[in-house]
């Protein structure tokens, strides 16, 4: 009984957790139902009084959000396609060696990430514009992103081939594999799990990508949901509202796949190996 | 590799050196350097030239036209001296340093909290951390736009439930109080960071084999001695990533402050990644802009290398 | 054969063979910050579906982005034809040869005039007396005002503040915050809205860009501190912008605003109680007036491959500068074009007021680095309203810089 009890207490305390971190999302889907004013009342409301159902189809088909939405899905699955092709190989070395190469590679892979977007953007610009990728500016955004989320995803990853016992693939080696037999037949089937759920985080990051696609991809029919979600928001034409429906179109079916999801990621990036 | 093994490809190797490089992509290193280096020349291609281009920008006079091109006027150090005489510099470097401590701490402390949490078992607990990693998702251009509405001074709804429960009297001017400004984008960064940090930690207490636990607990440890003496040193290595990532984040982090206080009022929340963007894009002023990257580079340079060594530490000890 | 598939064919074919028979089809690209509700989108599209072999391709691009990303596309041969840019910083790029010099080209023209022009606008598209742009439209800030909270604390409705003092005391009389209202809203931000707010009350006080220190600016900037001091208006002043500053007056929460007309139709649906508009308040009776002047220019790059037809697609949006009230609620920068009724009182009255505003709107600027100058008076009004500077000291600091970029 007691345990129940506590159980049951456990559980509370973690949904007061989550309703309290989880609050700016419930802000984002209720400001949405607000009329222009009601935003900015004294004392906010908590429940929209009148809420504005209409403003998700409103918004919806204000600018073709279905276009917009399949651009950020090509390029977010291309930057996780491309991130985990460059990417895996790379995290299954770093954790195989370890020497002082390794550790410059790892440095490297760190380093290179430390400006935003926003003071990489212009470099980019310049070497695509001269490469004439801009012609393709999806690819070229893939391609700009890759090398932004690959560090992230080599970390994860390398934490999962750490995981892989050296000795199953020596064993492999013996059995008359060569290394890349090892590689592709031992080590890699072993770290799928974490394969895998890393991609799928390097796919949500993408998905929300803004400053690369903004200024590299002008044409608006291939342009991602995070430009079209700025379009909104100009000094003079902030429609709040809308701009909160627009995000809760944006992100809910993301969410809803990442919550049912979530434990098949937490468990994949934690089995490692041996599971 | 086994030594015998080694020998015997090293023989087949000996008759001609293409054979000798396919066998090597087959057997050895070569396959490893490939795997390696292709990334790496990827990496360096996309993200080593525009560093490269932000440094050689620093040292030279750039003018809004002259940025399709490496070849500007050279000027060696005057950028530097330009920008540390600038009264602004060292506040905003030292907002700066507040900024990734308070966030990579708050970051950091909530999350592992929470990772700790949800390894205790209850009915659902999978799923309500799963809630938890929302923030993953959410595009830093929305999270922006939301605290802007919690944080706002006179309608904001974090005023108003502090106000409700007594904690304050006066509505705190989160954006616009220089006291507080840094702190409503660290509110904001915090919480965007905390699912990422949660997620790590959860995996590294995952992988921690659970026999040591009820050993300690054989051996008469309670809760808090465990921790200490099992938890925390078997996640080191998690550690370093998550807080090494979190720098990089951290510094990363442009969105929430173009949203919730333009580094404003009075530059009290201006941290030196976004100086460096309004340098460059609201004055032009491109070279000081640049400058203010490469102190960031050399920065985090210092950093990673303090990351490299507790990593080869961790490997070898 | 399928009929649906001939027809496919027979439509592709004439596609195909279209272009041949009309004259030779031109691209040009516009970018602009206009969405579907903003004329540059419509008149855009209007004009690439004529018959005239000319299509656009439009690019939306926000405020904030417009002078980087036309910088960045500029600098690698990636210019569009035609952009529309903010009047400050139109000689940014006319000074340097980016825009094309039109002078020639308008001289020609029958559809564009510069003498219909207000002179603020036109000075703002012109450069060493040559020009390199055409004014997209105008604005200018007033003095929105609550008529009902005047009349509920006893002040005359139809006697808004005229000078300043009468407008602080009028923001102390409204002020009332137990019931979450503040006596005044403006913007104080530390971006061009701050200087476009700022600028005017300088200017009305004998100051100006290039003489920002004067005894009238100080005063000017002190009366600003005072009403944030006295939280007349709210402290997030610092930090919002115009449009979020208008919104909280239409929610009932400030009893005035200092705005411009791109406010009207907004407030028109959201405000529910009684409004008017009055002229910025000037230092003392007899004081000169002024206003900011805002808004856009069109201007075509120097390295269009397409001058003639960017320009005919700028002189198709100048002919149509009389739908820019009616249609989308702007301001055209011409003294020739009537503005009709629109059968909403509030408007139409709100409109009076602008228009006679406009006659004392100055330019800021026109000077090739006036981001700078900008720069230094928001950080004026930052350090002083922060309470970290004296006004005079956060002016005298401002007008050294600005002599600086001056020479």
């Amino acid at each position: 009984m007691t345990t129940t009890w506590t159980q049951r207490g456990l559980l509370l305390a973690a949904l007061t957790l989550a309703a309290l971190y989880l609050f700016p999302l419930y802000w984002m889907y209720v400001t949405s139902l607000k009329t222009g004013s009601e935003i900015f009342a004294t004392p906010p409301a908590f429940v929209p009084i009148d809420p504005q159902w209409g403003v998700f189809q409103y918004v919806w088909g204000l600018r073709g959000m279905g276009r917009f939405l399949w651009n950020s899905v090509v390029i977010a699955t291309g930057t996780m396609v491309l991130t985990a092709i460059l990417g895996t190989g790379c995290a299954y070395v770093l954790a195989r060696y370890r020497n002082i190469w390794i550790d410059i590679a790892l440095f490297l892979v760190l380093m290179l990430q430390v400006l935003p977007a926003s003071l990489m953007i212009t470099p980019i610009f310049v070497g695509f514009s001269q490469l004439g990728l801009l012609d393709t500016p999806r690819f070229a955004v893939i391609l700009a992103l890759t090398a932004k989320t690959m560090p992230f995803f080599v970390i994860l990853v390398r934490a999962t081939f750490m995981s892989v016992p050296s000795e199953l693939e020596e064993a492999a080696l013996v059995d008359g594999n060569s290394r890349i037999g090892a590689f592709w037949f031992v080590a890699l089937p072993l770290a799928r799990n974490g394969i895998l759920v890393s991609a799928i985080l390097i796919f949500m990051q993408a998905f929300g990508e803004f400053v690369y696609s903004k200024s590299i991809i002008q044409a608006v029919d291939l342009q991602p949901a995070s430009v079209g979600l700025n379009a909104f928001m100009g000094p003079n034409t902030t429609e709040w509202n809308n701009i909160m429906a627009y995000a809760s179109i944006y992100v809910t079916p993301i969410l809803a796949i990442f919550v049912l999801l979530q434990r098949r990621i937490v468990s994949g990036l934690t089995s490692g190996a041996l599971k | 590799m086994d030594i015998s093994q080694t020998a015997i490809a090293d023989r087949r190797r000996e008759a001609n050196p293409i054979s000798r490089f396919l066998a090597s992509m087959r057997d050895g290193r070569g396959f490893d350097i490939l795997l390696v280096a292709v990334p790496l020349a990827f990496l360096i291609a996309l993200s080593g030239l525009p560093l490269v281009y932000n440094v050689v920008m620093s040292f030279q006079q750039v003018d809004m036209f002259s940025l399709g091109t490496f070849w500007r006027p050279w000027v060696g150090f005057d950028n530097y001296v330009a920008v540390f005489s600038q009264p602004e510099t060292w506040p905003i470097l030292r907002n700066t340093v507040v900024f990734v401590v308070a966030s990579i701490a708050g970051q950091f402390l909530i999350g592992f909290a929470l990772a700790l949490f949800f390894t205790m078992d209850f009915p659902g607990a999978g799923y309500i951390r799963g809630l938890f990693l929302v923030s993953w998702v959410m595009p830093g251009l929305v999270v922006g736009a939301i605290f802007n509405w919690i944080l706002a001074g006179d309608f904001g709804v974090l005023n108003y439930v502090l106000k409700s429960i007594g904690l304050i009297s006066e509505n705190i001017f989160w954006r616009s109080d220089i006291a507080f400004s840094l702190w409503a984008v660290i509110i904001a960064n915090v919480w965007l960071g905390t699912a990422f940090n949660m997620i790590l930690l959860a995996v590294g207490l995952a992988s921690i084999p659970k026999d040591l636990y009820e050993a300690a607990a054989l051996d008469g440890a309670n809760a808090w001695q465990r921790f200490w003496t099992i938890t925390l040193p078997m996640m080191r290595a998690t550690i370093g990533a998550v807080v090494s990532l979190g720098l990089i984040f951290t510094l990363q982090q442009f969105d929430l402050f173009a949203s919730i206080t333009s580094g404003g009022p009075n530059n009290s929340s201006n941290v030196a990644q976004y100086w460096a963007w309004e340098l460059s894009f609201r004055q032009y002023d491109f070279a000081r802009g640049a400058t203010i990257s490469t102190v960031m580079i050399l920065v985090v340079m210092i950093a990673a290398t303090i990351y490299v060594r507790s990593t080869r530490h961790e490997v070898r000890g | 054969m399928d009929k649906r598939l001939f027809g496919a064919l027979l439509l592709g074919a004439t596609m195909l063979a279209g272009p041949a028979f009309a004259q030779e089809n031109v691209t040009i690209t516009v970018w602009s910050l206009d969405d579907e509700n903003q004329p540059a989108l419509n008149l855009a599209r209007e004009f690439s579906e004529m018959d005239n072999g000319i299509t656009v391709e439009y690019r939306q691009i926000q405020f904030d982005d417009v002078v980087s990303e036309s910088m960045r596309a500029f600098a690698t041969g990636q210019a569009p034809d035609i952009i529309a840019v903010d009047n400050p910083e139109h000689a940014l790029f006319a000074s340097r040869g980016a825009f094309l010099d039109i002078t020639d080209m308008v001289a020609q023209s029958e559809v564009i005039d510069p003498d219909n022009y207000y002179p603020g606008p036109l000075n703002s598209v012109t450069w060493d007396g040559r020009l390199y742009g055409v004014p997209k439209a105008t604005n200018t800030i007033a003095l929105y005002y609550n008529k009902d909270m005047f009349e509920a604390k006893g002040l005359d409705p139809n006697d808004p503040p005229e000078t300043w003092d009468e407008l602080v005391d009028a923001a102390r009389t409204l002020n009332d915050p137990a019931a979450n209202v503040y006596g005044l809203a403006f913007s104080a931000k530390a971006n061009e809205e701050g200087t476009f707010q700022f600028l005017p009350w300088a200017q009305m006080a004998g100051g100006g860009y290039d003489n920002i220190n004067t005894e009238g600016a100080v005063e000017a900037l002190e009366i600003w501190k005072t009403i944030i001091d006295e939280k007349l208006a709210s402290p997030d002043t610092l930090t919002r912008g115009q449009w979020d500053s208008t919104g909280t007056f239409n929610s009932g929460n400030a009893a005035m605003v200092i705005s411009g007309p791109w406010e009207l139709n907004r407030m028109l649906e959201e405000a529910k109680f009684d409004w008017g508009v009055a002229l910025l308040p000037v230092p003392e009776e007899g004081a000169p007036r002024s206003s900011a002047m805002g808004d856009f220019n069109w201007a075509i790059f120097s390295t269009s491959e397409h001058p003639e037809e960017a320009f005919q697609a700028l002189e198709y949006f100048a002919s149509q500068d009389h739908r820019l009230f009616p249609e989308w609620g702007q301001l055209p920068a011409r003294s020739d074009i009537e503005l009709p009724e629109t059968g909403e009182p509030l408007k139409d009255a709100a409109l009076k007021v602008f228009l006679e505003q406009l006659q004392y709107a100055q330019p800021r600027g026109p000077h090739p680095e006036w981001p700078k100058i900008s720069k230094a008076i928001q950080d004026a009004i930052q350090a002083t309203l922060t309470g970290q500077m004296s006004a005079q000291d956060a002016l005298d600091n401002a007008q050294a810089t600005i002599d600086g970029i001056l020479g």
